[in-house]
């Protein structure tokens, strides 16, 4: 909220203390001071009389202005539209060397003729343009005929000689929203004295002849009091400048009065033209369902839920948010029924989200406002409307609902805020802040008391938000940092989260790039799941169609990062992510994508690469989980054949651990591929959660071998469908005990082999641990391994 | 009778000449193979009386033993030079560049969320994580901010029901956390993971980013306690020399609560621009547990107190490594990435 540096020196004594050493002090005590600006910006004005208006020779918008500015007669080139009503007013004169927001003036020759200076519009001064009316916008500043010439403290004369702080309130604090809440905040920070208005006394009122019936739950009370008789007319100048500096137009004494005393004291108000509330009968009330215009003439569509003001059915307001038309204040009015209540901030919320409108009054609403702001914005509006609008005939104040004065007494002990604070304040020490804060501490042996002023309740009702004041108003400096005294405890991370730190290690050692991706994604990447979770969880409220779901498969997101990096001329890289995934009615899961691109490139130069193929990425998946304590052995692929849009039907598989699907991996599919227009790339999704499941294997050392091992070379020729896994398979089941190791080492199809034939080497190793074996220990065990791998897999051996 | 000596020293001459090892071996054979010189007057012997064929043997072989003796120095010294040569000739580019082992880099908010996990895990915190789809009892209620609370408005939500929503703050952890060991005090955790706000994405806010949350519920916890611990966390984070300072705020969960400030790092108070002339940086947000919260997980919250951080971790990363757009986090262009190939 815009606070002006002059209003608030009416109440508090600001003596000494600049707008920016205010702001400090306001800010290290709970009231955010975000900005500090002055109302307007210019060094060398002075007021002139302008004399006489020509067009210019040389345009056909520019005038040649004579002004007299109290010490001589100045040639002004003027564009003003409106420079010619000026003739004969006092105006205001930048002279040369004169520096305003825009820029500085200086003498200069416009079209041919020249100009000493520049007669200036408000907002040519930094005025806000909010607090400007249309006139204001588009011509010079036409002042008053009493404007004393030759004036060179124009701000000064103006008012515009203010400082506005911007001040940004926490929720707890929108008493502050209130001026004289803030003046008082203000002296107990500073320690200064804070001059408030006295309360006006409400005497010899006539009786109420309005009545007001309250039909909703969401209206706490509502005060209605008939003005009968009131003179419409412009407000007093310090009315208007307290205005302008909260950025409200001034409108005339009725609404401005209405609009100031919101300000001072938290309460939105509104102002009836009594003459349009027939039987002066007010009712408030929720249910109605029709479009109504406001007093801003636009139709609006009024819900059920929305509280509404009425008159014998008629709809006169959007309570809490916005008047009607039909009984504003105009022309006419003579006598008014003036409205303070209090509305459930929830559903004024609603309603003011709903119809865009946030309005000044809705956002004191929302933001709930003290339980005798009402009664204090009605006093005070009959005194201003007495001194400013002749009003007379004054009714007492019509209370429906249920007014309460919102005093709170709060006791607390000097233990209690020491053990908070971690702090050795002694009982004076605490009671200083607390009488600065108009709490009214009384002490009784190591307790105090405070009584909580009104305006405070909806923010203070325990000892620790008492304690909260003492040492916003006492400074955070007080505080000494100390460690925590308790028992000891172990750290640890959870075993996911250690699980994922093992994991980044290792594929950060393959060279790849660790991503973070969107959570949220749209249909269009749901449909690329790899293994989805489920039934997508959609949001009510999403930004945008793209991000509309929590996604249930990492690999669309990662498919659009490698896309994204290959249009930028990156050509070999891996990525890889570790994050959640959710579907409805499912556990969540955590999982690993993995994609590689072009080649794993070592060197350059030296040709140290690996191409981002199949058996890369499975390489890199197995190592994953070898280092995780999953053995190779436990480890199987089968063939893929759910995910075949994502993935090349003959180069993916589904990964097992325990014979347990946990993932999926292998080449894109070429027309996913042309798709984001990608280089070879390969792609893995794996399921965390399910590996964490499964045993990892304890790290156990076994004894380095005895005696050496020998190897023995295997060639054969095998039909092409014969995976190197079934081959293995069945030299291990003949290989006996001694047979420690086998492995394909070669594997070739083409020139000099037949079509649909392949030819496979293995290497077997055997080693025993009683003795250094013989070729003649392991004749016999090859020879029956060839035999099976004839009988078994139709296997040609070749010669050795 | 032969010359032995002239031969001998013809001989020498020979050995001299020869230039490389190839050579050698001819004229080791030429001279000492099976058809060689030395031979010839071996095979010449049996011609001889025995009286010439003694002198004339002796003759023979102190003849062979020197030629062979030098022939062996000299070769040494070709296959010396020979090697020395084939060293020359291995001479590298120095320059040209290293075949490196694989490197790949860690995401920047992966290393900043370690780095204050391993500082809290070295402190006794334990790492606690929760669900991003969270239900309104734990993302709000529980942190004393019920339906209609102003607070609410602070933090627009994604919405997936009446009842759940993305969560929005990592206080749904916390809460959760106070459930479960509300009997099984004292709690000392930290709650790291992502949230998410209904904010469009722009340089300075992400509709997606993490936070990591600390919670420490105890007998006799102080403020003093949470300004000691947040102080020494900004001095492993920032330096030794960092001092942090308290200013008020506001959170519905904590009561008082405050804005935690870190002297600037880069200007050590001075004043530059990134903390914007102030030589304070504003990291986290911080408070005393709001007794609500404690009652409302069934702590008794006249025995105990807590307190409780939240930082975020995008914005600590912004400062550390001076990324100033938010949204370069979640764009994971491998040349950005690239630069965080470790761990400081």
């Amino acid at each position: 909220m815009k606070v002006s540096y002059n209003w608030l020196k009416q109440y508090v004594d600001l003596e000494g203390i600049t707008p920016e050493e205010l702001g400090d002090r306001l800010t290290s005590s709970g009231l955010e001071v975000e900005g500090i600006e002055k109302t307007a910006y210019a060094t060398k004005l002075v007021i002139g009389k302008m004399l006489s208006c020509e067009d210019h020779p040389n345009s056909d918008h520019l005038h040649v202005c004579k002004v007299d500015t109290g010490s001589g007669v100045s040639q002004i080139v003027c564009g003003a539209p409106n420079a010619a009503q000026a003739v004969g007013k006092k105006v205001i004169v930048a002279l040369p060397g004169c520096e305003l927001p825009g820029g500085t003036i200086t003498e200069s020759v416009l079209r041919g003729v020249e100009s000493a200076g520049m007669i200036c519009a408000l907002f040519e001064l930094g005025v806000d343009k909010k607090s400007l009316s249309e006139s204001q916008l588009h011509g010079i500043e036409i002042l008053d005929d009493d404007a004393p010439l030759g004036e060179t403290d124009v701000l000064g004369y103006l008012g515009l000689d203010d400082t506005v702080l911007d001040v940004s309130l926490t929720p707890n604090r929108a008493d502050c929203l209130a001026m004289w809440a803030l003046a008082r905040q203000t002296g107990a920070v500073l320690n200064r004295k804070v001059t408030l208005p006295e309360e006006y006394k409400l005497e010899n009122e006539l009786p109420a002849t309005a009545k007001i019936e309250i039909e909703t739950p969401n209206c706490a009370w509502f005060l209605g009091k008939v003005v009968n008789h009131v003179k419409l007319g412009p407000s007093p100048e310090w009315i208007r400048k307290a205005l302008q500096a909260n950025g409200v137009k001034s409108i005339n004494n009725l609404v401005d009065i209405s609009n100031l005393v919101m300000l001072e004291t938290g309460q939105p108000l509104h102002y009836y033209d009594l003459k349009k509330i027939q039987d002066r009968d007010i009712t408030v009330k929720q249910g109605l369902d029709e479009v109504y215009t406001a007093l801003d003439d636009v139709d609006y569509k009024i819900e059920p839920s929305d509280i509404m003001i009425t008159n014998k059915g008629r709809a006169v307001g959007i309570a809490g948010v916005m008047g009607g038309d039909d009984s504003k204040i105009d022309e006419s009015t003579e006598a008014i029924l003036i409205e303070a209540a209090s509305f459930d901030h929830v559903c004024v919320r609603n309603t003011s989200l709903r119809l865009n409108l946030q309005t000044e009054a809705a956002q004191r609403f929302i933001k709930m406002i003290e339980p005798q702001a009402g009664v204090k914005a009605m006093w005070r509006s009959v005194e201003l409307l007495t001194k400013y609008a002749d009003a007379s005939g004054i009714e007492e104040t019509v209370v429906a609902g249920n007014l309460i004065d919102g005093v709170k007494t709060i006791s607390l002990t000097l233990d209690k805020v020491n053990s908070v604070l971690g702090t050795n304040f002694t009982m004076d020490e605490i009671v200083e802040p607390l009488k600065r804060l108009d709490f009214s501490p009384v002490t009784e042996g190591n307790t105090v008391t405070v009584t909580i002023p009104s305006y405070r309740y909806n923010d203070i009702s325990l000892p620790e938000d008492v304690i909260e004041d003492i040492i916003q108003v006492k400074g955070y400096d007080n505080i000494i940092g100390t460690l925590p005294q308790m028992p000891q405890t172990i750290g640890a991370l959870e075993p996911m989260n250690k699980m994922g730190r093992q994991i980044k290690r290792y594929l950060k050692g393959c060279g790849l790039h660790e991503i973070y991706s969107y959570s949220l994604v749209g249909k269009n990447q749901l449909d690329l799941g790899v293994m989805p979770l489920g039934e997508p969880i959609g949001l009510m409220n999403p930004l945008s169609d793209e991000r509309k779901y929590y996604r249930t498969s990492l690999s669309a997101s990662m498919l659009e990062n490698v896309s994204y990096n290959a249009a930028r001329s990156a050509s070999d890289f891996g990525l890889f992510e570790i994050a959640k995934v959710y579907a409805e009615g499912k556990e969540e899961e955590t999982r690993l994508s993995i994609a590689l691109t072009g080649n794993m490139v070592q060197s350059e130069w030296k040709k140290a690469s690996v191409p981002a193929d199949y058996y890369a990425i499975k390489g890199i998946v197995y190592g994953v989980l070898e280092e995780l304590g999953y053995n190779a052995n436990r480890l199987t692929v089968k063939e893929n054949t759910e995910c075949v849009n994502v993935f090349h039907p003959y180069q993916s598989a589904v990964l097992c651990l325990d014979r347990k699907p946990v993932g999926i991996l292998g080449t894109v599919h070429p027309k996913l591929r042309k798709q984001y227009d990608l280089a070879n790339t390969v792609l893995c999704e794996l399921n965390l959660s399910a590996v964490e499941q499964a045993h990892a294997a304890k790290l156990r050392f076994t004894a380095i071998p005895k005696f050496p091992a020998t190897g023995y070379d295997l060639s054969m020729l095998v039909r092409s469908d014969v995976t190197a896994e079934k081959i293995l398979s069945v030299i291990k089941k003949h290989g006996t005990k001694l047979l420690k190791e086998s492995e394909v080492f070669d594997v070739y199809q083409g020139t000099g082999i037949a079509e649909g034939v392949k030819s496979v080497a293995v290497r077997m190793t055997f080693r025993s641990d009683e003795k250094t074996l013989k070729d003649a220990d392991m004749k016999p065990i090859v020879a029956d391994v060839i035999k099976a791998l004839r009988n078994e897999i139709s296997a040609e051996i070749r010669d050795r | 009778m032969e010359n032995w000596e002239k031969l001998r020293l013809e001989m020498l001459e020979k050995i001299n000449a020869v230039r490389n090892e190839k050579e050698m071996e001819q004229l080791r054979v030429e001279i000492l193979g099976k058809k060689g010189v030395i031979q010839g007057y071996m095979s010449r012997m049996r011609e001889l009386s025995p009286e010439e064929r003694k002198e004339f043997g002796k003759s023979v072989n102190e003849l062979k033993n020197s030629v062979e003796t030098y022939m062996k120095t000299v070769h040494a010294k070709l296959k010396e030079a020979a090697l020395e040569e084939a060293i020359k000739r291995e001479k590298i580019d120095l320059t040209l560049e290293g075949v490196k082992p694989y490197n790949g880099s860690l995401h920047p908010l992966d290393l900043v969320q370690q780095e204050i996990e391993d500082i809290f895990v070295s402190m006794g915190y334990s790492v606690v994580t929760g669900p991003e789809v969270e239900i309104n009892l734990y993302n709000f209620e529980r942190a004393n901010t019920p339906a209609g609370h102003p607070a609410r408005a602070m933090q627009d939500t994604f919405f997936i029901d009446e009842d759940r929503l993305m969560r929005t703050q990592t206080t749904a952890v916390q809460m959760r956390a106070l459930e479960k060991y509300h009997d099984h005090l004292p709690i000392k955790i930290i709650c790291p993971g992502k949230v998410y706000r209904r904010d469009d994405d722009d340089a300075t806010h992400s509709h997606q980013f993490s936070q990591i949350e600390g919670l420490v519920v105890a007998e006799h916890i102080t403020l003093g306690d949470l300004k000691g611990t947040l102080e020494l966390m900004c001095r492993r984070m920032f330096g030794e020399e960092q001092t942090i300072r308290f200013r008020p705020s506001y959170f519905p969960f904590t009561e008082p609560s405050v804005e935690v400030d870190v002297s600037c790092p880069f200007c050590h108070g001075k004043g530059c621009n990134v903390c914007k002339g102030s030589g304070w940086i504003e990291i986290l947000g911080a408070g005393m547990v709001h007794p609500k919260v404690l009652s409302a997980a069934g702590i008794d919250p006249e025995k105990y107190t807590g307190f409780a951080f939240g930082v975020g971790v995008e914005r600590i990363a912004m400062l550390r490594y001076g990324v100033d757009d938010i949204r370069d986090f979640f764009q994971n262009d491998v040349r950005f990435l690239s630069e965080f190939n470790r761990e400081e």
